[in-house]
């Protein structure tokens, strides 16, 4: 006999049909492969700093007057690096800052391969001269915003500890354009990420948040921090992590728009992973800050704050209970209903992970009016979204309750559910197959199988599934085929199979008992 | 010829080329191939069949596909050429794929010739090869494109450069075999490498080759037989775009797409003589090309559309131009079709709502997409005179999805989804000038009335069942009075036999209105449909005998027909003569339609049919013996044999000794059937004589026991599809006669037993087994058994211990508990323990305590639960030996039987036993609904409810030995458990002591 607790565990096998609540969760997709072009609103990488731009002129501006005429050609810019005259130096630095700085074709490749990047790193550690550090920190900037391989030119070159040791400068705008160049760097990729973190760059950044931080340079810091925040395999350590969660979490309380979708970032990295990451974020307290963030009127706050939180209910049970109890489910209509289809369709993720739950959890869905607003994108809503919207479709019906099943009935899910047969994706047809079985195992229960197979064939759907049965896709079409045989088949195919001509009178009937029996 | 010669042939030949592995590329090799091949084709079996096995003999020598490819380029005989590609492509599906623990049945060498020449090869042969040759590369690209065939995607490409398009519709031609896949298979890391790799190689080059081949056409445009080559490029082209673009939008041609949709635009409108076809019935290139454009718009509309946006009103306009000025002839109905859907699917979305609303642009499309399009065409007409069957199942059965009509349905739904109002209005105009037209001159206008019909019936028609027609109407359409004024007197006209489309559509009309039309309309159309089963016209009759059969499984109040015997009681006669005469105009000898409304008339008339039964079965049988010559319309013959069952059903229950006067008329019949083998009909010989068996209240007649031998052959065991039903005889066999066996046939039951062991060896039909042995156990006096009793028990150990399924777990424990409650608690467990020491106490540890949860069925569980219960209560050695140990968890199991859910949990590696063998799932059987058995429960005298039997038996223990089970429950036994079976004692007000 079974203790009480395996019996919960078998219980929950039954309810799910063998999936576990963890297998039907869908995290993130692991993209390796991407057909799409890259996606507008994820956040960008690295950056450069333009030239006349409002804030790198304002930094610097009598310089920047001075020597608006000087022009060098890149030989006399290595000539004059390598010279011994303070002068030039600056001049050089400075011209080729410019050029780095232009709008339309910079010369990254032209710089790097002249060999002065060295030179620059070494301009770096010259705290005599204010200007010049400055110079060369903006173009060593620009030339790291560029491939990783120009980033690794910057980066082997040494220019790590020196960035590292000038954010502790009491220049701000020197610390501020370290920020910068350290932000491209970090955003490189996890390698050099770690890197930074091993060059201990994490205090004195975080030092450089205060309430008396200006705006702007506060804006560079975030973003610096979100490329420490981002990129998996392997993750950030998660001692930094403990370090930077704080001060996103002060940061959350800002007003400003940009620093709130770069702490928004951050915080949807460090929760795109298994579930002690995610536990990480969680226990901080941070989700009713970022849940009332998805209902910004900011698009670019709203998309990272939904994917943190559609990230976090990938995660377990307690930590989506979290996330409910946070008020998600207030927030989430509106968003379902957003005219942006990316957030539609996030909107959806987010809300099949949660059906993905226990029966107590789907209550909430129901409770909380998700299913006129799921049912409405399942119906209207762009193709992305509505394929989300089948899987938590699919996914309510795998884990809820017969009760639960019939009100999303009844809500009127099966018209459009049925009407997305027609989609050009045989895996959203083969989960909506799935689907409607689901749907006939509760009928089943209800004695109603006769009244579900009515209405889906008044819906058109019998027509579709029978048009299924030529899809090209094996595992389509036999899913249609079960359908259709389990629940459609007419009163009976004869169709019979003649085999075998042997005469014998009858069988023989005997047994020879073996050595010995083990079950 | 003489045989012997032949073989000497042969023989030499054959150990000439198998004196090695490999074959030399030699001109004698050659010349060899060639004769074989040449024999292969000969008409002849005697000489076709022993070169193909002799050529499949040496296929797996080496050089032996570059020997054919040698012939396939150089033969000077160009059938010889054919056949050696086509040879060449079944000998590449044969053994290209490389098969895990398998040998490489093509060796590496050959491989890599093959591949390094089969393009080149292709695209220098004539077409006919070309097929065969591009087929081989899509069967082999699939197992090697792209790792082990890198080149094949740059030697492709490069071929696009030479300008010669023959050379370059090859190429398309085959990237569309290898390509095709993307549109079916799922998303994985693995397909979406590929699909990028051949984006990257293959999109640009595309692209230039699409506005190339552009160019081409409007510089040749005066060139006939340039601009067919170039079409059949841009259709390829059209088609790779389609493949390429399915699993999602790729950056490419998100970038490009305005080189696309422009150019695709232009294409649609485009037109040339020189490329309309005379030919009426075959799409043309034109039609084609267009008709996937359609294809690949539709898919952007669908998948794409916040990118696509831009261009979808210019698709719309486009396409529905192409619609107005596009003819009627067959020619074009794919293209009609797609292009309709294609504006339906646009139409129904909410933000393009507005490219529809304008009035003019409403009437225009009903005026002039939808109207032409419903129009009842020659080709119709053609096919309701002299194709009936096809006219039927394409306007009956909704087979019609690609049709022109179908289409038009489509789209008038979907804009009535926001337009409904001035749609139905718009509508109403056309239909009565219509009607207008037909009253003018009814016997040339009919076609105007006939589409008058269909443009009521579409606009409705808001969502239909074939049980229940049409189950939600547009209400702006005022379909009775419809029915009364324009349907009725089509049907009252005293000739059935005049305007044959309009009876049909008028019939068809009341059966899809049925729910809406009220009741009194129905009756007075009963005798209108009866009257017109006489119509000469195949269409006419069978919709005739549809549209009663559909009347009468209407429901009404309480779920009894809405029909009711009483209203039937003056039509009795004449419905059934008529009927029946149905049955022999030519063209409905066989006419399913009309032997199920006999079958339902028969379900829904009851006893009033009883007067005619004589007459009715011997036509019956009469068909029967007819058709049992040659049985060829299985669904006629199912309800063929479902009238008989009713017939049976409804007399004996009248008159319980009318069963021998059926045996008397179908014993003849059945016996012929049962000689004569008939395969088909032997299932249903079985089902029938079981309902029989079934109705007689004595002793088995000794008719039957004389058959009783024959259903013991091997042979008819052989048919899965005869054992469900042979079983049941058997189980009706052993309900009625078991004494009688066991006194008159004794000798037969090691053959009956022996039928047990043959179905309790397969993994499908086990269960089949179970149901024979279990009315063995609970029918057969013990004595005739006792000497068989070991045996059994020993071959399900057997089973148990080799290749136990949870199918056989749970028709196993029914076995055993039914065993108990026959036999005693004592006996299973002396028997057990007789087959080998402590078996008793294995069984139940390992098979009935973990998986009794498993059991499913109601009259199955309580078999179980008084089973178990006796083992509890009634076993002695449960109380005193060491199998005490297991006294707790044992009935710890049977409170979870009558707790927990059933656990539905199937093993991993079972799923596919699941699927193909489960009961129920068994296509090849075809189960009669009339003859149904009822349920059957062994135990249900004996106890009624099992929980009070545990109760009132557990404190019949207690009172024998007191003391000792309170005392185990209050030390082993669960909480949650003790609580359930406290209600038990409770609900028996019993106290255990």
């Amino acid at each position: 006999m079974p203790t009480t607790n395996e019996q919960d565990e078998r219980m929950k096998k039954f309810k799910n049909k063998g999936k576990d609540t963890a297998a039907m969760r869908r995290q993130r997709m692991e993209v390796n492969v991407e057909l799409r072009k890259a996606k507008k609103d994820e956040q960008i990488l690295k950056r450069r700093n333009i030239s006349f731009s409002s804030m790198g002129e304002s930094l610097s501006p009598e310089q920047e007057k001075k020597n608006a005429t000087a022009q060098l050609s890149l030989e006399e810019i290595v000539q004059a690096v390598n010279g011994n005259n303070p002068e030039l130096h600056l001049k050089a630095t400075q011209t080729a800052r410019r050029m780095l700085s232009r709008q339309r074709n910079p010369p990254l490749n032209q710089i790097i391969e002249a060999g002065i990047i060295p030179k620059l790193v070494e301009f770096l550690s010259r705290n005599d001269n204010v200007t010049l550090q400055f110079e060369a920190a903006w173009a060593l900037t620009n030339i790291a915003s560029g491939t990783s391989d120009q980033t690794r030119a910057v980066v082997e070159a040494g220019a790590v500890p020196a960035f590292v040791a000038l954010l502790s400068s009491p220049h701000m705008h020197i610390s501020e354009q370290s920020v910068w160049a350290l932000g491209n760097i970090a955003g490189d990729g996890p390698m050099y990420r770690d890197s930074l973190i091993h060059n201990n760059v994490i205090p004195p950044l975080l030092a450089l948040v205060s309430p008396s931080t200006p705006v702007g340079f506060l804006r560079n810091i975030t973003w610096t921090l979100s490329n420490l925040c981002r990129n998996k395999n392997p993750y950030p350590p998660l001692e930094a992590v403990r370090q930077i969660l704080p001060v996103l979490i002060r940061l959350l309380k800002h007003e400003d728009k940009d620093i709130l979708s770069d702490t928004c970032w951050a915080v949807s990295y460090l929760t795109d992973g298994s579930n002690d990451r995610i536990h990480v974020v969680v226990e901080t307290g941070i989700l009713p800050r970022l849940v009332e963030l998805m209902g910004s009127p900011e698009l670019s706050v709203v998309t990272p704050a939904l994917r943190a939180i559609g990230n976090v209910v990938t995660g377990t049970d307690e930590q989506t209970q979290m996330v409910i109890d946070a008020g998600v489910l207030a927030v989430l209509p509106q968003l379902l209903q957003h005219p942006k289809p990316t957030i539609q369709k996030e909107a959806a993720w987010t809300l099949s992970n949660i059906a993905a739950g226990p029966c107590h959890q789907i209550q909430q869905l129901i409770t909380c009016g998700l299913l006129p607003p799921l049912v409405e994108l399942l119906d209207k809503g762009e193709f992305k979204a509505q394929k989300e919207a089948v899987w938590a479709v699919a996914n309510f019906t795998t884990g809820g309750t017969v009760q639960q099943v019939v009100d999303l009935v009844q809500y009127g899910v099966l018209k459009p559910l049925l009407n997305l047969l027609s989609a050009r994706d045989g895996k959203t047809i083969l989960v909506i197959l799935d689907t409607i079985s689901n749907l006939f195992l509760a009928a089943e229960k209800l004695e109603e199988t006769e009244k579900l197979c009515f209405l889906v064939e008044e819906l058109g759907g019998l027509e579709k599934i029978e048009a299924l049965q030529t899809h090209d896709n094996t595992m389509v079409y036999r899913a249609a085929l079960g359908l259709i045989e389990k629940y459609f088949a007419s009163e009976e195919n004869p169709n019979l199979q003649p085999e075998s001509d042997q005469e014998r009178p009858t069988f023989n009937f005997s047994a020879e008992k073996p050595d010995f029996y083990t079950f | 010829m003489g045989r012997g010669a032949q073989e000497g042939i042969y023989t030499a030949a054959f150990r000439r080329w198998l004196d090695s592995a490999v074959m030399e590329l030699s001109d004698a090799n050659l010349q060899t191939l060639t004769e074989y091949l040449k024999k292969t084709l000969d008409p002849d079996p005697s000489i076709r069949r022993p070169a193909e096995k002799f050529l499949e003999s040496v296929e797996g020598n080496q050089n032996y596909p570059l020997l054919l490819l040698t012939l396939l380029e150089k033969s000077q005989d160009n059938v010889i050429k054919v056949c050696a590609s086509v040879t060449f492509k079944n000998y590449i599906k044969r053994n290209w794929r490389i098969i895990e623990d398998e040998p490489n049945k093509i060796c590496e060498t050959d491989r890599i010739a093959i591949k390094g020449n089969i393009v080149h090869l292709m695209l220098s042969s004539p077409e006919q090869i070309q097929k065969q040759l591009s087929d081989a590369i899509s069967i082999i690209g699939r197992e090697d494109f792209p790792q082990k065939w890198p080149d094949l995607l740059t030697e492709m490409v490069n071929r696009f450069q030479s300008g010669d398009f023959h050379v370059i519709n090859g190429v398309l031609r085959t990237a569309h075999s290898l390509f095709k896949r993307y549109r079916h298979e799922f998303k994985s890391n693995e397909l979406w490498t590929e699909i990028k790799l051949v984006l990257d190689a293959f999109a640009q080059p595309l692209t230039n080759l699409f506005k190339a081949t552009i160019e081409l056409c409007s510089t040749h445009a005066n060139d006939a037989s340039a601009l067919k080559v170039l079409f059949s490029s841009l259709i390829q082209i059209a088609k790779l775009f389609y493949s390429l673009n399915f699993q999602d939008l790729p950056e490419f041609f998100e970038d490009h797409m305005e080189t696309w949709m422009t150019n695709f635009h232009s294409l649609l409108t485009l037109d040339n003589k020189l490329l309309q076809t005379d030919d009426e019935e075959e799409a043309g290139l034109l039609e084609l090309l267009k008709s996937q454009i359609c294809d690949n718009a539709a898919l952007y509309a669908q998948k794409y559309d916040e990118e696509f946006q831009p261009y979808l009103p210019r698709f719309v306009t486009a396409i529905w131009n192409l619609l107005v000025t596009t003819g009627q002839e067959v020619k074009y109905d794919l293209l009609v079709s797609n292009a309709i859907q294609f504006l339906a699917s646009v139409c129904e979305r909410p933000h393009y709502k507005h490219l529809f609303e304008d009035q003019n642009t409403l009437t225009s499309i009903c005026e002039k997409v939808i109207v032409p399009n419903m129009e009842f065409r020659a080709a119709d007409e053609e096919a309701f005179e002299d194709n009936s069957e096809e006219y039927i199942r394409r306007d009956l059965e909704g087979s019609d999805i690609d049709t022109r009509r179908r289409a038009a349905c489509d789209l008038v739904r979907g804009l009535c989804k926001f337009f409904e109002g001035p749609v139905t209005g718009i509508f109403s105009g056309y239909v009565n000038s219509m009607l207008q037209e037909y009253a003018k001159n009814p016997s040339v206008n009919w076609k105007h009335k006939d589409a008058a019909i269909y443009l009521v019936t579409s606009l409705a028609s808001k969502a239909q069942t074939q049980k229940h027609g049409i189950t939600q109407a547009n209400e702006l359409v005022n379909l009775t009075e419809f029915f009364v004024n324009h349907i009725q007197p089509d049907l009252k006209s005293a000739n059935v036999n005049e305007f044959p489309v309009l009876k049909a559509d008028g019939i068809k009309y009341i059966m899809i209105f049925r729910n809406q039309v009220p009741k009194e309309q129905l009756l007075v159309s009963i005798p209108l449909l009866i009257n017109h089963l006489q119509a000469e016209s195949i269409v006419v009759h069978t919709y005739a005998a549809h549209a009663l059969e559909r009347l009468f499984t209407m429901r009404g109040t309480n779920n009894a027909t809405l029909i009711t015997a009483a209203e039937m009681v003056p039509f009795v006669e004449v419905l059934l003569t008529n009927l029946f005469k149905a049955l022999t105009f030519p063209g409905s000898s066989e006419n399913e339609y009309i032997m199920k409304a006999i079958m339902r008339s028969f379900s829904l008339l009851q006893e009033a049919i009883i007067p005619y039964i004589p007459s009715l079965i011997a036509q019956l049988t009469q068909k029967l013996l007819a058709v049992s010559k040659n049985p060829s319309k299985p669904h006629f013959n199912h309800y063929m044999f479902e009238s008989i069952c009713l017939s049976i059903r409804i007399t004996c229950k009248a008159n319980p000794a009318a069963v021998g006067s059926f045996e008397e008329a179908l014993f003849m019949v059945f016996t012929e059937i049962l000689q004569n083998d008939v395969q088909e009909f032997i299932p249903y010989v079985f089902q029938v004589m079981s309902l029989l068996l079934e109705m007689h209240k004595n002793d088995i007649p000794s008719s039957y026991m004389a058959l009783f031998p024959h259903l013991l052959q091997p042979v008819l065991w052989e048919r899965t599809g005869n054992i469900p039903p042979l079983v049941r005889l058997l189980q009706a066999y052993l309900e009625k006669g078991a004494n009688t066996i066991a006194s008159a046939a004794a000798d037969k039951i090691p053959g009956l037993l022996g039928v047990f062991q043959k179905l309790i060896a397969s993994k499908a039909n086990d269960h089949q087994g179970f149901y024979l042995l279990n009315s063995i156990i609970e029918h057969m006096p013990p004595e005739s058994v006792d000497q068989y009793r070991k045996q059994i028990f020993i071959l399900l150990f057997q089973r148990l211990q080799n290749s136990k399924t949870t199918k056989f777990i749970k028709s196993f424990l029914v076995f055993i508990n039914l065993y108990c409650v026959k036999y005693g608690a004592l006996a299973l467990q002396e028997i057990f323990d007789s087959i080998q020491p402590k078996m008793f106490g294995m069984v139940l540890e390992k098979i009935i305590i973990p998986e009794i949860q498993k059991v499913s069925g109601q009259v199955e569980k309580k078999i179980c639960a008084v089973g178990i219960t006796k083992i509890l209560t009634e076993c002695p050695p449960m109380m005193d030996t060491e199998y005490t140990k297991l006294w707790i968890p044992l009935l710890q199991a049977l409170i979870g039987l009558f707790e927990l859910p059933e656990d539905d949990t199937i093993p991993d590696e079972e799923h596919f036993i699941d699927i193909e063998d489960t009961p129920g799932y068994q296509t090849a059987f075809s189960q009669l609904a009339f003859a149904g058995k009822k349920e059957h429960d062994p135990v249900g005298q004996m106890v009624n409810n099992p929980k009070i039997h545990l109760a009132q038996s557990l404190h019949k223990l207690s009172t024998a030995c007191p003391g000792r089970v309170p005392s185990m429950l209050s030390t082993s036994l669960n909480a949650e458990a003790l609580q359930y079976l406290q209600g038990y004692l409770q609900a028996a007000s019993v106290t255990l002591l």
